[in-house]
């Protein structure tokens, strides 16, 4: 790298770093940030102090059990990530700014060197993620540095494995070879439906058992073979007798990402045009998420036009808008999720854990009240720099607000019916009526989510993506935010149960009228939280601008 | 049809508009002019309801922005400065979905006339994150026109237009003006508010300086002819104000 542009590098991460202190300057930015420390600080040491209370004897055997279960599955997830990328591969390897192709492609440097730099700003940031990844990653690996560097090497790893594949996909572009892409993705697909349904099917094996029986097979180990360096280096020993161990799988893969690089470098000389192509398209998409718009819009120039938007007394025209955002922005992440949705029943019997576990419970609150309120921006979240509109439309304030709301509810309904339909068929635990109240009980329940979520957007307004890596106020907004969530819905469920109960002791009688004063007791709740959001969009003050 | 009575607007500490008090009759075009931070934005956002004056009075067509804001903004067409449409609509759906909202049951005819007047009837069914910010100007101008305002509010109209555009602005601005419309301007091109403007009103650190008449405005600051005088009144109002503060 020539200094000139190791110059820049240092200048833009001292600039990075004398962002985020300025966002400790402002109240609100350190009170994020104490409550992110705060929260990984308890967790780390929650981590620790169960490690150290336990019997030593069952540590050891913990620690071992997992490290079995890394040296057995993280390949295969690494291997599946890959076949991923190689499924979706789309938009650039390395992202050259808008700026930077200014001012680095006219400038007097040479390709190889700006992929270099690229290189080295994208290690600069993963250092930083490693340092956070570290203390959690300690409990397993068992010394602070070998959880640095096992995660360090995994990291520049992943992205440069999605580089070489990306930029080898577009210098095939066109090829016979591009030409098998599609039935080779076909295969596989049908190989992975075949084996769950295998695993489905024969009562004494899951899908877990025929998963290490293909890792721990001599083509399984073959196949894998790039990607068991990094699971052994989450598992080596590191302390001084066995220390290199862990010296000798960090050298190898230090040489696996080197040659990546090579790879990287040769290939881009075969994909500059392409390349600069991509990066175009990736800056109109950040600059449209800068607006609140989504990264999966459709690129499209031209569409035939929907000619008349229903009135439905205003509350038509707001909802019409976020279908037709809902349909041109996030169309595919919607079938990704109804499609992950169908999978939970299959999957939970394949795996042997019942949908009542807490773990299954805890994984399937956060995918509704964090994952999709994340993923599916539909409603006032991705409309803030448009308020002025909503302001200036002479259609009340809770029709507006409503409006929002029904685009978002009823997808994520949607999508809570399937999960529903799909575990009443494959759990066996799971009867119709039990199936029925939940589907009742998921509508007010997404109303609340949808209403909480937007409320507080509306009252502390922020951008929806980080500020780069390690965007403190961000992460710690993020926490904040599903904490406050997590508390309103758990009591709301909790008002709602207890009115329940109130019921079934008052009247002794079936369990019909406790179940309908549950369910009408949290749809008012629902109900009230739109009147809070109603507050919020009154209160909201379009860019304070003075001029 | 705009009464404007005692009007302030109080940020925290920062005054943006102080008492501000003005009318604006039917065929009237009024036009703020002021440097920045000068209170024209603010004004013009209190008056079509998207942000609560701190006191006074703002009536639109005879319904308090305030007190009855759907009756109100029935009336209003506003113009933004940065139009900030909804991406993945088409330019006729932005008709469609102003056309719902203001409850317009047949607005096809008028639409179509509206895009055939700021040549954009090619670009009916293109998206809007795909047109340049002049076309997306003259998409945010269509919609406010479309159902007919009796009072319509430009912030800066002519930033990003061609040539072609502004002849077309100024053109469709004078026709609504004697249609009925009365209209209000903010700018900081002083040569569109002496071709357009009926009356003209100085704002300076949030307070009215000059209200009037162009022809009164002028004359008070003792020049009658046209073309650049309103700049020389503009600066003589304005630095006269700032010697004064000093």
């Amino acid at each position: 790298m020539t200094p000139a542009l190791l110059r820049l590098l240092m200048m833009r991460l001292r600039g990075g770093f004398r962002q985020r202190l300025i966002q400790l300057t402002s109240l609100r930015g350190l009170l994020f940030f104490l409550a992110f420390g705060g929260i990984i600080w308890l967790l780390v040491v929650t981590n620790s102090t169960s490690a150290d209370l336990g019997n030593l004897t069952d540590a050891a055997l913990d620690r071992q059990a997992l490290s079995a279960q890394i040296s057995t599955f993280m390949p295969l997830g690494m291997l599946g990530m890959t076949l991923l990328t190689v499924a979706l591969a789309t938009g650039p390897t390395f992202h050259f700014s808008p700026a930077e192709i200014n001012f680095l492609f006219a400038g007097p440097f040479r390709r190889r060197d700006l992929i270099i730099y690229k290189f080295s700003a994208y290690v600069a940031g993963v250092t930083l993620s490693c340092a956070l990844i570290t203390p959690f990653a300690q409990a397993q690996t068992g010394s602070v540095l070998s959880a640095f560097i096992a995660s360090l090497l995994t990291l520049i790893f992943v992205q440069l494995n999605s580089a070489v594949i990306g930029m080898a996909g577009q210098a095939l572009e066109g090829s016979r070879l591009a030409r098998i892409r599609y039935p080779l993705i076909a295969l596989l697909f049908v190989a992975a439906i075949a084996t769950a349904l295998y695993a489905w099917t024969a009562p004494d094996r899951s899908v877990f058992d025929l998963l290490s029986e293909f890792r721990h097979s001599w083509i399984g180990t073959i196949i894998l073979l790039p990607y068991i360096v990094f699971s052994e280096l989450f598992v080596a020993p590191s302390h001084f007798p066995h220390f290199p161990h862990l010296a000798i799988w960090a050298t190898i893969a230090a040489l696996i990402n080197a040659a990546l690089l090579a790879i990287v470098i040769v290939l881009d000389a075969r994909t500059t045009d392409r390349a600069l192509k991509e990066n175009a398209r990736q800056s109109d998409r950040w600059e449209r998420i800068k607006q609140g718009g989504s990264f999966w819009a459709t690129q499209r120039t031209e569409l035939s036009s929907i000619r008349r938007a229903p009135i439905l007394g205003g509350l038509g025209p707001i909802a019409w808008r976020q279908v037709t955002n809902a349909a041109r922005n996030s169309f595919k992440v919607i079938v990704v999720f109804v499609g992950i949705a169908a999978c939970v029943g299959p999957l939970a019997s394949a795996v042997g854990v019942p949908v009542t576990d807490t773990r299954a419970l805890t994984i399937i609150y956060v995918f509704f009240g964090f994952i999709l309120p994340r993923t599916l921006v539909c409603d006032f979240r991705g409309d803030l720099s448009r308020m002025e509109i909503y302001k200036t439309l002479p259609i009340a304030p809770w029709r507006i607000c409503a409006g929002q709301l029904v685009v978002p509810v009823l997808l994520t309904y949607v999508i809570a019916l399937t999960m529903i339909v799909s575990i009443l068929v494959f759990e066996d635990g799971v009867v119709t009526s039990v199936a029925l109240i939940l589907a009742a009980f998921a509508l007010p329940v997404a109303v609340l989510i949808y209403a909480v979520e937007n409320t507080i957007h509306l009252l502390f307004p922020t951008k929806l993506i980080p500020m780069g890596r390690a965007d403190f106020e961000f992460l710690g907004r993020a926490l904040v935010e599903f904490i406050a969530k997590a508390i309103v819905i758990l009591a709301a469920v909790a008002a709602s149960a207890t009115m329940g109960l109130v019921t079934f002791t008052a009247t002794r009688s079936s369990l019909v009228l406790p179940a309908l004063v549950s369910w009408v007791t949290l749809t008012l709740i629902g109900l009230l939280t739109l009147i809070v959001l109603q507050y919020a969009f009154r209160r909201f003050a379009v860019a304070e601008t003075v001029d | 049809m705009i009464t404007v009575t005692n009007f302030s607007k109080q940020y925290r500490d920062f005054t943006a508009v102080k008492n501000l008090s003005f009318s604006i009759e039917p065929g009237q075009i009024l036009g703020l002019v002021g440097p920045n931070g000068a209170g024209k934005t603010t004004t013009l956002r209190a008056l079509c309801g998207i942000i609560p004056p701190t006191s006074g009075q703002l009536l639109i067509a005879g319904h308090d922005i305030v007190q009855a804001p759907i009756a109100a903004k029935q009336n209003i067409g506003y113009i933004p400065d940065d139009p900030r449409l909804f991406d993945t609509m088409t330019v006729w759906e932005h008709l469609a979905f102003t056309a719902a909202a203001y409850k317009l049951t047949d607005f096809e005819e008028n639409a179509e006339a509206l895009l055939l007047s700021f040549e954009l009837t090619h670009k009916r069914d293109t998206l809007v994150h795909n047109l340049s910010r002049g076309m997306r100007q003259k998409v945010a101008i269509a919609c406010a026109f479309l159902h007919d305002p009796k009072v319509i509010l430009f912030d800066e109209p002519l930033t990003g237009l061609d040539p072609q555009g502004i002849r077309g602005i100024q053109q469709a601005i004078l026709e609504r003006a004697q249609a009925g419309a009365a209209i209000i301007i903010s700018s900081h091109l002083l040569s569109l508010f002496e071709n357009l403007c009926t009356h003209i009103m100085v704002l300076n650190l949030g307070e009215c300086r000059r209200f009037g008449t162009m022809s009164d405005v002028l004359s008070e600051v003792g020049q009658t002819n046209n073309n650049s005088t309103l700049e020389e009144a503009y600066f003589t109002i304005t630095q006269d104000n700032e010697k004064g503060e000093a």
